[in-house]
């Protein structure tokens, strides 16, 4: 695996079509990402917005479009350097591939870029390095044991 | 210190809890004592490490407040500190199964879109339709 990269794959018991409109519409986006997002257009270069909101505060992330093959592949960069255009290097790209399957669609999420982008660097590499065996056995039990003292 | 933004869940992450649990082996040494209270001693008896590297990795997570020690005799047992713990847990789901997350909202609505496609006449709705807020990729601690 590649250093610095998350993958991650599902199967979804819908079309590739209806699935490629979930990943790429702002109003299906803010369903399953944040409390609110906006886009000009499912188109390259397009940009949008990520809303969170916090109480009386708000975070705001931009994103950039990268490429948009329906239903195959949408992909998108986000938190790039204030001031900057999303580009190689400076953000981290996310990209949806989509593959038709038997009763449904494969849907595959890959996110890179945590190595150029120098993001609380080794902090996060660490984290990413270890993701698959660490991260995957540890959580379950650490969440499990949280609902105990939660409860 | 200030918070970082925090890129997978606009959260803010703090850093030594992240570097604490970061490694590998102190993760093992915290679900060891998350079974019981323990000792440098009784933890390198379990993991593949030195008394001398498990003191040095105890010291890291108790600084940051995950472990807490009292002294027994000659050895100093160590506990999990379950407030602290939580509180790393939902940084750690926040941004480490952010992704997780997410795809399984996409999976439920997409699946959720399809079956009111498909079956127009049926009016059975299941989970699909559930607004799971609390599950979105976004941490609420």
């Amino acid at each position: 695996m590649e250093f610095g990269t998350l993958e991650r794959q599902v199967h979804v018991e819908a079309s590739p079509e209806v699935v490629f409109e979930v990943v790429s519409r702002p109003e299906h986006i803010r369903e399953w990402w944040s409390d609110d997002a906006s886009l000009d257009a499912v188109a390259p270069g397009a940009v949008g917005e990520l809303v969170w909101r916090d109480g009386v505060d708000s975070q705001v992330e931009s994103f950039t479009v990268v490429d948009v093959d329906p239903p195959r592949r949408f992909s998108f960069r986000w938190v790039t350097s204030e001031g900057e255009t999303a580009k190689e290097g400076n953000s981290l790209l996310v990209t949806f591939d989509l593959e038709p399957s038997a009763t449904g669609t494969t849907l595959r999420l890959t996110e890179t870029g945590f190595r150029e982008k120098g993001w609380e660097v080794a902090v996060l590499e660490e984290a990413y390095r270890d993701h698959e065996r660490g991260w995957d056995l540890f959580l379950p039990r650490l969440v499990a044991h949280a609902a105990t003292v939660a409860a | 210190m200030s918070p970082a933004p925090n890129v997978a869940t606009s959260a803010p992450v703090d850093d030594d809890l992240w570097s604490a649990v970061g490694d590998p082996t102190r993760r093992r040494m915290l679900d060891a004592l998350i079974a019981g209270p323990g000792t440098a001693t009784s933890l390198s008896e379990v993991l593949p490490v030195t008394r001398q590297a498990v003191a040095k990795h105890l010291s890291v997570l108790d600084r940051v407040g995950l472990v807490h020690s009292t002294q027994v005799g000659r050895e100093r047992h160590y506990q999990v500190d379950e407030a602290q713990l939580a509180r790393a847990v939902a940084q750690l789901s926040a941004v480490g199964n952010a992704w997780d997350a997410r795809l399984q909202h996409i999976k439920r609505i997409a699946e959720s879109i399809e079956r009111a496609k498909n079956n127009t006449h049926d009016t059975s709705h299941k989970d699909a339709s559930e607004k799971h807020a609390s599950e979105k990729g976004k941490n609420h601690g």
